[in-house]
C-alpha cells in the first residue's frame, strides 16, 4: 500500500467541492443546500491542511482555524434564518421561496 | 449731506417707493399713488438742488470682479447728467401729478404707480451711470418698466401685443449695444466713461467703426430709429401719461443721451450712418404722421420724427471730426452735435410731454375717444387744454421765439453748415411737421363737434390742468439759453448759433417752412368726419398708408414666412436628432438593457448560483487574460 500523496488529498478535496457545488446547484431543499455549502468549505479546508502538511509550514493550518471559526458563526446564523423561515412560511423548498419575483 | 449722498438718495428713493408699493400697497391704489407722487416730487426737488449746486463729481464702487473684468457701479455727474436729471425730474413730476387725475378710477392703480416708480429708478440709473455696463443694466430695467406700463391694460389684446413688440424690438437693439460694450472693453480695456474720456484726451483710445455702430444699435432700439421704430406707435396702447413720460420725453431720449455720453468713441464713418439714420427716421415718421387719425399716434410719429432730428443733429455735428485735422477742431465740432441734440432733447421733452398730457386731457374729456375725426370744437369746451396745447403745437412747429424754434434752428444751422442734402431733407421734414401738427390741432380743437363725446367734452380737474400750465410755461421759455442757470454751460455753450448772413438764411428758411406747412395744414384740411387728403387725393393717402405699413408688413412677412419656416425646419431636426435619437434613443437603450437584466431575475436561488458561477468563470478568464 502506497502512502497518500498531495495529489490524493487535492483530488479528494476537489471531489468534495464538486459534490458540494452540484448539491448547491441542483438541490431544492434549503437545508441540504446549506449543508452542501458547508461541504464546499470543508473541501477547501482539507486542501489547505494538506498543503500545510506537505509544505511543512503552518500557514494553511492557521487559515483553517479562521475558516472554522467563521463557518461556525455562519452556520449559527444560517440555521437560525432557516428555522425562522420555516416558522414563517412552513416550507424551506427553494422553488417555493420566490415571493420577491412574484 | 454731500452732493454724492444726495445723488445716491435720489437714485434709491424711487426703488424704495416701488418696493413699498409692491410689498404693502398692492390693494390700496390711493396710498400707492400718494407714495409714488411724493417720491416724484422729492426727486424733482433734489434734482434741481443737485443741478444748481455747482458741484460736479464722479464716484464709483466695485460691484463684482470676474477674473480681470471689474464691473463697478458709480455716478458720473457732469453738466450733461445734470441737464438730463432735471428733465427727468420735472417731466416725471408733471406726469405723476397728471396721472393722479387721469388714472383716478383705474382698478390697478397701485401697479401703475409702482411701474412709474420703477421707471424713475431705472431712468435715473441711466442718467447717473458712470460706465457702460451699469448703463446697460438700467437700460434693460427701463425696457422692462416700459413693457409693464404699456401692458397696463393687459386685458386688451392690442396692449399686450404692443408691449411684447416693444420689448422684442428693444431686445434686438440691446443685443447690439451689448456687443458694442464687449467690443469696447476688448479694445480699450475699460468701459468706464471717465476712463474712456481720459484715454481720449491722452490719445490712447483705440478707435473702431464697429464700436460706435454697435452702441448706436442700442439707441436705435430705445430711441426708435429706423428700422426698429415699429414699436413706438404701438406703444401708444399704454396709458397716455406713460406715453408722455416714457415714450416721448425721457426713455426714448435715453438713446440720444447715451450717444452724447459716448461721443469720445465716435468715428466719421459711424457718424455718417447715425446722421443718415436720423434724417431718414425724421422724414419717414413725418410722412407717416400725416395719415394718422388717432391723436396719440400722430404724436407718436411726431416723437419719432423729432428723435430723428436729434440723432441727425448728433451725427451732423461731428461730421467733419476727422482724426487727421488736429484735435482742436475735432472737439469743437463734436460738441456742436451734442449741444444741438441735447438742446432739442430738452425743449422737445417739455413741449412733447405737454402735448401728450394735453392729448390725455382731451381723451379724458371725450370719454376715451382717440379719433381726431370724432372730435372738433374742443376750443370752447376745454379752453385751458386748448391754449396749452396750442403753445405745444407752436413750439414744435418752430413758431418764432418759442422753445422749438431755437432748438430746431440750431439743428438746421448745423445741417446747413455740414451737409446740404441733410439740410434739405430736414427742412422738408419741418414743413411736414407743421402740416401734421396744425392738421391735428385744427381737427381736434376747431370747427364743430363731430360726435356726442366731443360735444359733451369737459375740462378735467386741477391735477389734469396744472401740469399742462406748468409745461406750457416751460415750452414758452425753454428755448432761451439765458433762461437756464449757468450750471448747464457744459452742454449749452456748444449749441451752434448762426451769425450774420447765415442767421438770416436760417431764420427765413425756418419761418418759410413753418408758414408753408402750417398754411397747408390749416387751409387744406376741413373739419369733416373724414380725412380731407383721403377724399381729395386718395392715391397719395393710400401710398402714404402703404409706406407706413411697409415695415410692419416686412417684419410680419419675415416672422411668419421666413423665421417661422426656419423654426419649423429646425424643430424637425430637433425632434429627430435631439429629442428622437439622443434623448429617446438613450432612454430606449437603457430600457432595453433593463429588460435584459430583468430576465435574469428568475426568482430561483439555483439559477442565481448559476449566474454567480458564470460570473466567477468570466472573472477568472478576465484575470488570466483569456478574455
Amino acid at each position: 500500500m502506497t502512502s497518500a500523496t498531495l495529489d490524493h488529498y487535492v483530488l479528494i478535496s476537489a471531489l468534495l467541492f464538486a459534490i458540494g457545488l452540484f448539491g448547491v446547484l441542483l438541490r431544492r431543499n434549503t437545508l441540504v443546500v446549506f449543508m452542501c455549502l458547508e461541504l464546499m468549505l470543508v473541501a477547501s479546508t482539507l486542501a489547505l491542511v494538506a498543503f500545510s502538511r506537505f509544505n511543512g509550514t503552518m500557514d494553511g493550518n492557521v487559515f483553517v482555524f479562521f475558516i472554522l471559526t467563521v463557518a461556525a458563526a455562519e452556520v449559527a446564523v444560517g440555521l437560525a434564518i432557516i428555522v425562522a423561515l420555516f416558522r414563517k412560511r412552513q416550507t424551506i423548498q427553494l422553488n417555493e421561496l420566490n415571493s420577491l419575483k412574484n | 449731506m454731500t452732493m454724492l449722498s444726495h445723488a445716491i438718495f435720489v437714485l434709491i428713493l424711487p426703488l424704495v417707493s416701488a418696493a413699498i408699493i409692491a410689498l404693502f400697497l398692492r390693494r390700496s391704489g390711493g396710498a400707492a399713488a400718494a407714495v409714488s407722487t411724493l417720491t416724484a416730487a422729492a426727486i424733482a426737488v433734489i434734482s434741481v438742488i443737485l443741478a444748481l449746486h455747482n458741484e460736479r463729481f464722479t464716484a464709483s464702487t466695485e460691484w463684482m470682479r470676474l477674473g480681470g473684468l471689474v464691473i463697478s457701479l458709480g455716478f458720473k455727474f457732469d453738466d450733461l447728467a445734470a441737464l438730463m436729471l432735471v428733465i427727468v425730474g420735472i417731466v416725471g413730476l408733471c406726469v405723476h401729478v397728471f396721472s393722479l387725475g387721469y388714472m383716478h378710477d383705474d382698478p390697478a392703480k397701485a401697479r401703475y404707480f409702482g411701474g412709474l416708480s420703477i421707471f424713475m429708478f431705472s431712468m435715473l440709473g441711466i442718467v447717473f451711470a458712470d460706465n457702460l455696463f451699469m448703463m446697460f443694466i438700467f437700460w434693460e430695467l427701463v425696457g422692462f418698466s416700459s413693457y409693464v406700463l404699456i401692458n397696463h391694460w393687459h386685458e386688451k389684446q392690442s396692449a399686450s401685443d404692443a408691449s411684447k413688440k416693444a420689448f422684442i424690438a428693444n431686445r434686438v437693439g440691446d443685443f447690439g449695444f451689448l456687443l458694442g460694450i464687449v467690443m469696447c472693453y476688448w479694445l480699450n480695456g475699460t468701459v468706464s466713461l471717465t476712463e474712456l474720456a481720459a484715454k481720449g484726451e491722452a490719445h490712447t483710445l483705440v478707435f473702431s467703426t464697429l464700436i460706435p455702430l454697435f452702441l448706436f444699435c442700442g439707441a436705435v432700439g430705445k430711441s426708435a430709429q429706423l428700422p426698429l421704430h415699429v414699436w413706438l406707435p404701438d406703444a401708444m396702447e399704454g396709458p397716455t401719461p406713460v406715453s408722455a413720460l416714457i415714450h416721448a420725453a425721457t426713455m426714448v431720449a435715453a438713446g440720444i443721451y447715451m450717444l452724447c455720453r459716448i461721443n469720445v468713441l465716435m468715428v466719421p464713418a459711424a457718424l455718417d450712418v447715425i446722421m443718415w439714420t436720423g434724417t431718414a427716421t425724421a422724414l419717414y415718421a413725418a410722412l407717416c404722421a400725416i395719415t394718422q387719425s388717432d391723436i396719440k399716434k400722430v404724436l407718436a410719429y411726431s416723437t419719432l420724427s423729432q428723435l430723428g432730428f436729434m440723432v441727425a443733429a448728433f451725427g451732423l455735428g461731428s461730421l467733419s471730426s476727422t482724426h487727421l485735422h488736429g484735435t482742436e477742431a475735432h472737439t469743437v465740432v463734436i460738441a456742436a452735435g451734442v449741444g444741438a441734440a441735447m438742446f432739442h432733447l430738452t425743449t422737445h421733452a417739455f413741449f412733447k410731454a405737454l402735448m401728450f398730457l394735453g392729448s390725455g386731457s382731451v381723451i379724458h374729456g371725450c370719454h376715451h375717444e382717440q379719433d381726431i375725426f370724432k372730435m372738433g370744437g374742443l376750443r370752447t369746451r376745454m379752453p385751458l387744454t386748448f391754449w396749452t396745447f396750442t403753445i405745444g403745437v407752436a413750439a414744435i412747429i418752430g413758431f418764432p421765439y418759442l422753445a422749438g424754434f431755437f432748438s430746431k434752428d440750431a439743428i438746421l444751422y448745423l445741417a446747413f453748415e455740414k451737409n446740404s442734402a441733410v439740410f434739405a431733407l430736414l427742412a422738408l421734414t419741418a414743413v411736414l411737421t407743421s402740416l401734421y401738427m396744425v392738421r391735428l390741432w385744427k381737427l381736434t380743437f376747431l370747427g364743430t363737434p363731430r360726435s356726442d363725446h366731443a360735444s359733451h367734452a369737459h375740462e378735467g380737474g386741477l391735477t389734469l390742468t396744472l401740469p399742462l400750465v406748468f409745461l406750457a410755461v416751460l415750452s414758452l421759455v425753454a428755448g432761451y439759453t439765458a433762461f437756464y442757470p449757468n450750471v448747464f454751460s457744459g452742454v449749452f455753450e456748444h449749441i451752434p448759433e448762426a451769425h450774420g448772413s447765415d442767421h438770416t438764411i436760417i431764420f427765413i428758411t425756418s419761418l418759410g417752412v413753418m408758414a408753408v406747412g402750417a398754411s397747408i395744414g390749416y387751409f387744406f384740411y376741413k373739419s369733416t368726419p373724414t380725412d380731407t387728403l383721403a377724399d381729395k387725393v386718395p392715391g397719395l393717402f393710400a401710398a402714404l398708408s402703404a409706406f407706413r405699413n411697409a415695415f410692419d408688413g416686412a417684419y410680419g412677412y419675415y416672422v411668419a414666412k421666413i423665421q417661422q419656416r426656419f423654426a419649423l425646419f429646425v424643430n424637425f431636426f430637433e425632434q429627430i436628432f435631439l429629442a428622437g435619437l439622443i434623448v429617446r434613443g438613450l432612454a430606449g437603450f437603457v430600457g432595453l438593457c433593463g429588460l435584459g437584466a430583468r430576465a435574469l431575475h428568475v426568482g430561483n436561488l439555483n439559477a442565481y448560483v448559476y449566474w454567480f458561477l458564470f460570473g466567477l468563470v468570466a472573472l477568472w478568464l478576465f484575470a488570466t487574460g483569456v478574455l
